[in-house]
This record gives structure tokens, C-alpha cells and sequence, in this order.
């Protein structure tokens, strides 16, 4: 079980405002730790600053992924390196088909892996199996990227990219919000089918509720930009009963 | 020149500059493409029922400038205009469109639909839009919308997130922009010096 992810004393802003303040945080492969927090603590500026949003600042620090400088990286790299962000509010691209954003992507990454593109049969063989896996249905390939998808369907089609990709590490960013329980079941599932030794996932979450499903293997609070304490699954119920003034 | 009555007149123009003066006689249908050419167009609505269709797209880049006009007249009712003009500029490019659309008193039920949308690659580029609507008639469905804008930055991160590099993502963000023109002119107009673009647009696979 190796060192997957490494964050050392990460401070970050935006628009010259201090958002993280010191945060260290070490993932191993094979492991889920969950992020929880009031608003505006600084779990998606976590999520931001990871896959490299040119809106934020890197103040000061390190995050290392399987031994190489993440931060040094551009965002296009860091997501071939294995790094997935399943947005909290997906992106609608009018004009841009799935299956042409989702071919391009995957081409990408086998290209940085020293791997031969797909065919377009083998690519539309791959996008049908990871389809079923979120129940998606067909004609989403012909639909623009998101573009009129309703909130369940966004969410869906984050984890299918994820399905897609195949990343190292995925960072989930509110998942959860916006869906309904049928909804929040077929994503928790995809995600757990997912998981694999070798991989490992951020679930950033206001609520427990998410984690009924995805079981994590730690919890931390993050609190005014920084990791204030950390758990285990126990901790988040805690948290769900007494609310963040009881830590 | 005149189109006459029950006629249909349909041209794609690319890479050469056009200049059209058209009287519609009743129900007669006017589709023009214009990719990547200067244009002075001017359609005149004589009779009932006539319908006209403008639709352009014009790439431009370096020191180049281009004016697009249209001059559309609803002489009388019942007939319908739709002009979809989209410019793309890069670098010094230049653009310019003048739309002048009319509804003349008579022209009761006239349905005219004019849209002109621009986007922006460079800081240096330009794009000046000069729509102008007569509309003297009241029983009559007209629209018209003007827009110029810069690439989509949060649908760029999105593409970059899922490692598409920033230039490719930048490639399909302006293909979809354009995609809307060409998906409208007929396959059986195109000529093979256009089957590259469309491919790109399309993202198709060589």
C-alpha cells in the first residue's frame, strides 16, 4: 500500500484572500478519506487547488502524487497523471458532443501513457459497458457535454467520466448534493465498483448522508482553511449529531 | 435578380465576396451561406409568403477584416426571415456586421429572426455590430439578439480537468461555436475544399 497523495502545509487564495491555511494531508492506495465541513472552510478550494483552477493562488507548500510535484504540473497533465475531479457543478458545453469530448480525453491520456488510441468501435464498446454501470442512457452520446442534463444526470455522468478514466485518485466535490436517494445510490454504487487497491478517493461532503454508501476510511474536519481533526467513519455521525461548533 | 414566384434559390458562397440585391415574388424561399467572404445582401420581400434564410460564419485572423451586411425587407405579411451571422476573430482580425431588418406597415404576420453572435480569441481583436430594426407593423414575431464574448473559461478548466490540453479544448470550444452555421447548409452544397473543417468541427476521427 503505497503513498498515493501528499499535501504539506498547502496555504492557497483567491483574489489575495487566504482560503487554505496550512493544510497536510497524506492518502494511501486503497484508501477513501472523507473531507467534511461547514461552508467556507476551504473544502473546495481543496478540490481546486488539486487539480490546478488557474482562479486560485498556491501561497505556499507542497503536494506531492506518487512522488512527483503535483503543483508543477498544468491541470491537463495532473488529470492524465491520474487526478479526477467529479465537479460539483458539472459544466455544460453547448456544441461539444460526449462522445467527441470523452474520445478526445481518453485518447489524451493513452497518448501520455505511451498507449495507441482507440478505435471508434473499441470506444464505443467501452463507453456502452461503463454506461450500464450508472445507468445512463443511450442517447447521452449524442447530447452535448451536460448541456440540458437534469442535476441527477450531471452528477451520473461525472462518475461515468470517472468510469471512463480510470483515475488514480478521485476527489469527489459534493457528489451528493442535489440527488435524489435513488440517485445518490446509483452514484455511490458506480464509485464503490470503482475502487480498486491501487486507487484511492477524496469524498468532500456537508453531510453524512453520502457516507452511508461510500464508506470512508478516515474523516477529516476542515475548519477555517485547515484539518482540525480527523477520524474514523465514527466521526462523521458525531459530527451529524452534534454539528461542527460541538468538535 | 429576381426569384420568382414558387422558386427556390439556393448558394453557398465560400472564400469569395458577394453581393446580392434579391426580389422575392409570393412564396419563394432564399437560403444563402456565405463561410469566410465579405457580403452586402440585400433581399426584398415583395409578395406573401416568401421566406429568406441568411446564414454566414466568418474565421478570420491576422490583419484581417471583413464586413458582413444584410438588408432584409418585409414589404408585405406573411412571410419569415431567419439570419444567423457568427464571426470568430483572432488576433488584429476585424469584423463588422450591419444588419438592417424592415416590417413594413403592411407586412402584418411577418415572422424575422435576426441573430448575430461573436467570439473573441484575441485581446486585440474587434467586432462591431450595428443591427437596426424597423418594425412598422404590430401583428408580427421579431427577434433579433446581438453577442460578443471570449471562450467559456470554466467549460476550458472542465475539458483541461478530464486532460485535454488547453489548445484542443480551445480547437472544440470554437468548433462547437461555429458547428451551429455549418450544421445548416445542405451536403449536397458542399464542396470537397470544406469536408476538412467539417471534419474538425465534428471531431471526426481521420
Amino acid at each position: 500500500m503505497g503513498k498515493l497523495l501528499e499535501i504539506k502545509d498547502l496555504h492557497a487564495s483567491i483574489g489575495g484572500k487566504e482560503i487554505l491555511k496550512g493544510v497536510n494531508l497524506v492518502i494511501n492506495e486503497g484508501e477513501v478519506h472523507a473531507i467534511m465541513g461547514p461552508n467556507g472552510a476551504g473544502k473546495s478550494t481543496l478540490s481546486a487547488v488539486l487539480t490546478g483552477n488557474p482562479a486560485y493562488e498556491v501561497t505556499s507548500g507542497e503536494v506531492w502524487l506518487k512522488g512527483e510535484n503535483l503543483l508543477a504540473m498544468e491541470p491537463e497533465i495532473r488529470a492524465r497523471a491520474g487526478v479526477f475531479l467529479s465537479f460539483q457543478y458539472p459544466v455544460e458545453i453547448p456544441g461539444v458532443s460526449m462522445t467527441n469530448f470523452m474520445r478526445t480525453a481518453i485518447n489524451e491520456k493513452r497518448a501520455y501513457e505511451g498507449k495507441k488510441p482507440l478505435s471508434p468501435k473499441e470506444f464505443l464498446t467501452l463507453m456502452r459497458e461503463k454506461k450500464k454501470l450508472l445507468e445512463l442512457p443511450d442517447k447521452l452520446n449524442n447530447r452535448s457535454v451536460n448541456e440540458g442534463f437534469s442535476g441527477g444526470e450531471k452528477k451520473k455522468n461525472e462518475i461515468f467520466q470517472m468510469a471512463m478514466l480510470e483515475p488514480c485518485l478521485a476527489i469527489l466535490d459534493e457528489t451528493d448534493s442535489g440527488l435524489d436517494i435513488d440517485a445518490l445510490r446509483i452514484v455511490a454504487e458506480g464509485v464503490n465498483r470503482l475502487k480498486t487497491p491501487q486507487n484511492a478517493s477524496i469524498v468532500i461532503t456537508h453531510y453524512q448522508r453520502l457516507l452511508d454508501y461510500i464508506i470512508p476510511d478516515f474523516v477529516h474536519v476542515l475548519a477555517d482553511g485547515k484539518i482540525v481533526k480527523t477520524g474514523d467513519k465514527t466521526l462523521a455521525l458525531e459530527l451529524e449529531e452534534k454539528g461542527y461548533e460541538g468538535l | 435578380m429576381k426569384v420568382s414566384k414558387g422558386e427556390i434559390f439556393e448558394r453557398l458562397f465560400v472564400n469569395e465576396e458577394v453581393h446580392l440585391q434579391i426580389d422575392q415574388e409570393a412564396h419563394s424561399h432564399v437560403k444563402i451561406y456565405v463561410i469566410n467572404a465579405p457580403f452586402s445582401i440585400t433581399v426584398n420581400q415583395l409578395e406573401e409568403g416568401c421566406q429568406t434564410e441568411i446564414y454566414a460564419l466568418e474565421h478570420l485572423r491576422g490583419e484581417e477584416s471583413v464586413t458582413a451586411e444584410t438588408h432584409v425587407t418585409h414589404a408585405v405579411g406573411g412571410g419569415t426571415s431567419n439570419q444567423l451571422i457568427k464571426f470568430v476573430l483572432d488576433d488584429n482580425a476585424r469584423g463588422r456586421f450591419i444588419g438592417d431588418l424592415k416590417i413594413a406597415p403592411d407586412a402584418q404576420q411577418t415572422e424575422a429572426h435576426q441573430t448575430n453572435r461573436n467570439l473573441l480569441l484575441s485581446e486585440t481583436a474587434e467586432m462591431r455590430t450595428q443591427p437596426q430594426l424597423e418594425i412598422y407593423a404590430d401583428d408580427v414575431q421579431a427577434t433579433h439578439g446581438a453577442s460578443t464574448g471570449q471562450l467559456d473559461e470554466s467549460a476550458l478548466f472542465y475539458m483541461q480537468q478530464r486532460g485535454i490540453d488547453k489548445q484542443k479544448a480551445r480547437q472544440l470550444l470554437v468548433g462547437a461555436f461555429m458547428k451551429e452555421v455549418l450544421d445548416k447548409i445542405p451536403h449536397a452544397l458542399i464542396p470537397n475544399s470544406l469536408i476538412p473543417l467539417l471534419n474538425a468541427v465534428d471531431g471526426v476521427v481521420e
